[in-house]
């Protein structure tokens, strides 16, 4: 078992689960998504990218790739959410909603195919 | 004279052949259009009208092809129907003249060569892919483009009979291979071939005429003096003259031939080994022909059989002669010569009941398939070996059961296979030739430890950046590489994988069998033999620099900047107190 790994696997496992908890739910409900759970996704997704800083394998290179895909989608849809709710009150309406829930799903997709590639590298390459 | 090149042949043919018709078309058109334009129209409010030269050329175009549209734009006069009769006549008449000719033209054979010829060059000269020219498509050569066709090799045909061009035609080739009739030795065709193509590898002259390959070789030597050339050669006299030639091989088919015989009588692994490397049928590697050693009948000494004794002799057999014509002068006191066809009477007078084998090696199939009769009939334990001169007698040569049969054009198209595609597999196998018959069967044991019941797949790996960049990158940090340690499996570490490197080509230096503890450099060439999905995990290691550290340190080192940081503070240990 190899320390770095786990603590690279945990992070971007963490990421997609997050991903996949916040866009989970009616696509115009504000109350089904919570702003909460899209910031700590944007944390965990930049620790995941900042871990594979320095890998110079192809994979570590297509995992970077697709960490930076994720964390500019999350991060544009953190920005929506910031610009349609500037009292910070009941959140946005149902138009910016959907346009915030399809950002993120398609920061989804990106997460997906990172956790494709880490899993396929690891059954592959090693024992 | 200024040079002539295919387009300009063909564009002469076209001119000359259409001249006649083309001025017919144009007089017949000018005098028609003329006396349309000049005969008198209808009378319109009491003025003649007549036709513009314009619309007298619309009426003839239309008149002359039999399109007939009727009486446009206006209806016509007495005098210009009757002028109409006349250029209807004359002008389908002309057409008729020119498109025969045209038809004619298409059938001519000097034009039909000359577009072949245009169409192969501009097909060769666009073919960026490395490809190499064969000139002589017979047994050996369409072999030959079989074996490169496998292996995904392009190649250029050339030859003078029109009918085996024809044939190359219906070959389901897995690449394409332009082919040309046409006489090899003539530069123009070697140009149009692509002797000077950049991506040109080799010229092989292969065809049935000694004289015909030396002046191909040479006229290809003049052209493009960096070309490989490869020449199949019979003759003493050629063979010396292109053998002092650099970049130029000669493959003597007689000498291949008379090689493999004597191997498979002394030499049965290596026999053996070579013959599973090349992928002949029903070989299995371990399990060599067991031909006896002894006294053996060599029935046809031509310049086949007079090589097959030379070998025989080299390898210290004992050989009696059968042939009608040889002379006694040629061979060394003491051997036995039958002046007589092999048959019946003259196998018996060589003593064929106590011969250990017989080798049929005239250069008539018949008469070497009646003397395999024969030999069954008066010694059934001789073991038997036969020379196949025609493919298309394969049926035959399968049903007679030989012990072995060598196809002379087969194994000629072997060994150039083996010099194009994999030249270190020929070096080894001659490399062994030459050393003590344990080392051949300790390769064999190794191979069959690595492989099992695996068909063999040969592939080198050049250390260059584009196929290895992890090993240069390795390299160029200091750190050492063994060979041995490339052919560990990442996945289960320490266990290697199903492969064996076979040689290692340095400085235009060979290593053969190189030993696991070698160190590589930079620029080295290693030849490889094991199963496909090694060759794929191999690959790997060489472009995974992660993956090459595992293999040759056995531990996993740390990727990103974090945990290289922190694997370097825990190396260091904690920081003794001041």
């Amino acid at each position: 078992m190899n320390l770095e790994r786990v603590v690279f696997g945990f992070f971007i496992i963490l990421t997609l689960s997050l991903n996949a908890a916040f866009v989970a739910g009616g696509l115009e409900t504000v109350a089904h998504h919570n702003v909460w759970i899209l910031t700590v996704t944007i944390i965990v997704n930049l620790v995941a990218i900042g871990l594979k800083l320095g890998d110079r394998s192809q994979t570590g290179a297509l995992l970077l790739a697709a960490g930076l895909v994720a964390g500019l989608l999350l991060v544009t849809a953190r920005i929506v959410w910031i610009v349609a709710d500037p009292e910070g009150g009941g959140g946005p309406g149902p138009a910016e909603m959907a346009d915030i829930v399809s950002i993120a799903t398609g920061a989804l997709v990106a997460n997906v195919i990172a956790t494709v590639i880490l899993v396929g590298d690891t059954l592959l390459s090693r024992r | 004279m200024t040079p002539t090149s295919d387009l300009d042949r063909v564009t002469m043919i076209v001119l000359r052949y259409m001249r006649r018709p083309l001025f017919v078309l144009l007089f017949v058109y000018s005098v028609g259009i003329l006396g349309m334009a000049l005969m008198p129209g209808r009378i319109v409010d009491g003025e003649t009208t007549r036709m513009t030269l314009f619309h007298a050329f619309y009426f003839f175009t239309y008149t002359a092809t039999t399109t007939g549209f009727g009486e446009l734009p206006n209806g016509f006069s007495e005098e210009q129907r009757l002028w109409t009769i006349f250029c209807l006549y004359t002008g389908v008449i002309a057409w008729f003249y020119a498109i025969g000719s045209l038809i004619h033209l298409v059938q001519n054979p000097h034009f039909i060569q000359a577009m072949d010829g245009f169409r192969f060059a501009r097909k060769v000269k666009g073919n960026a892919e490395p490809f190499v020219i064969l000139c002589g498509f017979g047994d050996a050569g369409s072999l030959l483009a079989r074996g490169l066709s496998d292996h995904r090799m392009r190649a250029v045909i050339l030859d003078a009979d029109p009918e085996r061009i024809k044939a190359l035609g219906v070959r389901d080739y897995t690449v394409p291979m332009p082919g040309l009739h046409a006489d090899a030795s003539v530069p123009k065709h070697l140009l149009a071939a692509g002797v000077e193509h950049p991506a040109c590898r080799a010229l092989v002259a292969l065809t049935n005429d000694d004289d015909v390959n030396v002046k191909i070789a040479v006229m290809a030597r003049h052209l493009n003096p960096r070309l490989r050339v490869i020449c199949r050669s019979t003759s003493a006299r050629h063979e010396a003259n292109l053998r002092a030639l650099d970049n130029v091989t000669v493959v003597d088919p007689f000498e291949i031939f008379a090689q493999l015989v004597s191997w498979a009588i002394a030499r049965p692994a290596l026999h053996n080994l070579n013959a599973w490397f090349v992928g002949a049928r029903g070989v299995e590697l371990g399990v060599p022909v067991q031909a006896p050693r002894g006294n053996w009948i060599l029935c046809g000494y031509g310049r086949m059989g007079s090589w097959i004794h030379r070998h025989l002799r080299a390898h210290g057999l004992e050989v009696r002669i059968i042939d009608p014509e040889v002379e006694a002068d040629q061979i060394d006191e003491g051997t036995l010569i039958v002046r007589a066809h092999a048959d019946h009477a003259a196998l018996t007078s060589a003593a064929i009941e106590d011969a250990a084998g017989v080798i049929a090696a005239t250069s008539g199939d018949g008469d070497n398939l009646s003397t395999l009769l024969s030999v069954t009939e008066l010694n059934p334990r001789a073991f038997r070996i036969v020379r196949q001169n025609r493919h298309e007698n394969q049926v035959a040569f399968d049903a007679a059961r030989a012990d072995l049969v060598l196809q002379h054009s087969l194994t000629t198209a072997r060994r150039i296979l083996k010099l194009l595609i994999s030249p270190l597999v020929q070096s080894l196998i001659d490399w062994l030739a030459d050393r003590d018959p344990a080392e051949t069967r300790a390769l064999v044991v190794r191979l069959k430890a690595a492989l099992g019941e695996a068909p063999p797949h040969l592939w080198s790996v050049r250390l260059l950046p584009e196929e290895a960049p992890a090993v240069i990158d390795h390299l160029a940090a200091g750190k050492g590489l063994a060979l041995g340690a490339l052919c560990v499996d990442a996945r289960a570490y320490p266990a290697r994988l199903p492969c064996e490197a076979l040689a290692v080509h340095r400085n235009g230096a060979s290593t053969m069998l190189p030993a696991s503890t070698l160190s590589l450099r930079a620029g080295d060439e290693v030849l490889f033999c094991g199963t496909p999905e090694a060759e794929s995990m191999l690959r790997a290691t060489l472009h995974n620099p992660y993956t090459l550290d595992f293999v040759v340190t056995g531990e996993e080192a740390p990727r990103g900047y974090l945990f290289a940081w922190l694997d370097a503070r825990r190396r260091r240990g904690p920081r003794p107190r001041p």
